[in-house]
């Protein structure tokens, strides 16, 4: 049930044809797992906040410095230093009160991960190397859990819906291994792409439109294009070859 | 025949005179990638390991679906193209 004041701050996303109050009240049940407090971070959990899911769960174990600013905008000047999972809390908070949001101030790893994302209901793919993307893509997979993949690098960004036992997971179509390293990024790009994910986690949860799932998203920003190309299951995959498709 | 190969990735256009699309010709999607890389050598070390084999984080489609599992040996035909996708991970 909406408070009179949830109906008023959300009042123009109730208005949308298809989401309505019980679009909203989804929302507030919703609890949403982010990975990384970073670019995509920044952008994704700023838009569900604003939108009004119930919790939130932040989860990086660094802390914040200058080289961080240019994109990583839920950070401020004053933050250098601090906690990643902390400064983002303060400023969630201050958009708005009626978000829980669960700061955890860990590296996520094989040992923790499962117990990190139980009693999730979604994960946000936000972090910045592959290998605990993949981790994370395990862990919703074997938790049927909803994952929100995005990426980027530079002007150049991708995302990603998948749907444990329905659609191709981060497997399926990422297979090798990309060298961790200091990668060049402008802020504005894991704007756009950290608004993608949200826009897909707000689509899921409320139920309308049409899921970015079997496509992986290519965003140019400097050609300002935007490609689309079609991904399928792996049936050899080492993930989610065991799920049986639904779809 | 005439098949087009889009590159997604702005720092290769310094090895491919500003080109994001080449034209080339072949049959399947490894002789098209060999073509592509005889007019710019300099490209090999960016889509081939020191074994040749395919990168592990390219990903190559065909007319936008994925050639995976035959990713250089997937029949085109004249008027195809294939694109040539780095994936990224950073965040």
């Amino acid at each position: 049930m909406l408070t009179r004041n949830e109906m008023e701050r959300y009042n123009r996303q109730i208005m949308i044809d298809g989401f309505g109050e019980e679009g909203q009240e989804k929302l507030k049940r919703a609890r949403v797992f982010i990975a990384g407090v970073g670019g995509l971070s920044a952008t994704a959990s700023t838009y569900l906040a604003a939108a009004g899911v119930g919790v939130i769960r932040i989860v990086d174990h660094e802390r914040v410095e200058l080289s961080n600013l240019n994109r990583q905008v839920l950070h401020w000047e004053t933050d250098i230093g601090r906690r990643k999972v902390d400064s983002a809390t303060e400023k969630l908070k201050k958009l708005n009160q009626g978000v829980a949001i669960e700061a955890v101030a860990e590296t996520i790893t094989e040992a923790n991960i499962s117990q990190l994302v139980a009693g999730f209901d979604l994960i946000v793919d936000a972090m910045d190397n592959l290998p605990t993307r993949y981790l994370l893509n395990k862990a919703a997979i074997e938790k049927n859990i909803p994952f929100f993949h995005g990426a980027i690098y530079g002007f150049e960004g991708r995302a990603m819906t998948i749907i444990p036992g329905e659609t191709a997971c981060l497997r399926c179509v990422y297979r090798g291994i990309i060298p961790k390293e200091k990668f060049p990024v402008i802020g504005v790009t894991p704007a756009v792409i950290g608004c993608i994910q949200a826009t897909e986690v707000i689509k899921y949860i409320v139920g309308i439109g049409k899921l970015l799932t079997n496509r992986l998203l290519i965003y140019d920003g400097l050609s300002m294009k935007f490609s689309e190309f079609m991904v399928k299951k792996d049936p050899n995959c080492e993930y989610c070859r065991h799920l049986t498709s639904k779809g | 025949m005439s098949i087009k190969i889009n590159l997604h990735w702005h720092e290769w256009r310094e090895l491919t005179n500003g080109q994001a699309v080449v034209e080339v010709s072949g049959n399947t999607t490894g002789q098209c990638l060999k073509r592509l890389l005889e007019q710019f050598p300099a490209l090999d070390k960016e889509i081939f390991d020191k074994d040749g084999e395919l990168l592990g984080y390219l990903t190559i489609f065909v007319n936008r679906e994925p050639a995976f599992p035959e990713e250089l040996a997937k029949p085109v035909k004249d008027g195809d193209e294939i694109h040539i996708v780095p994936l990224i991970a950073g965040g």
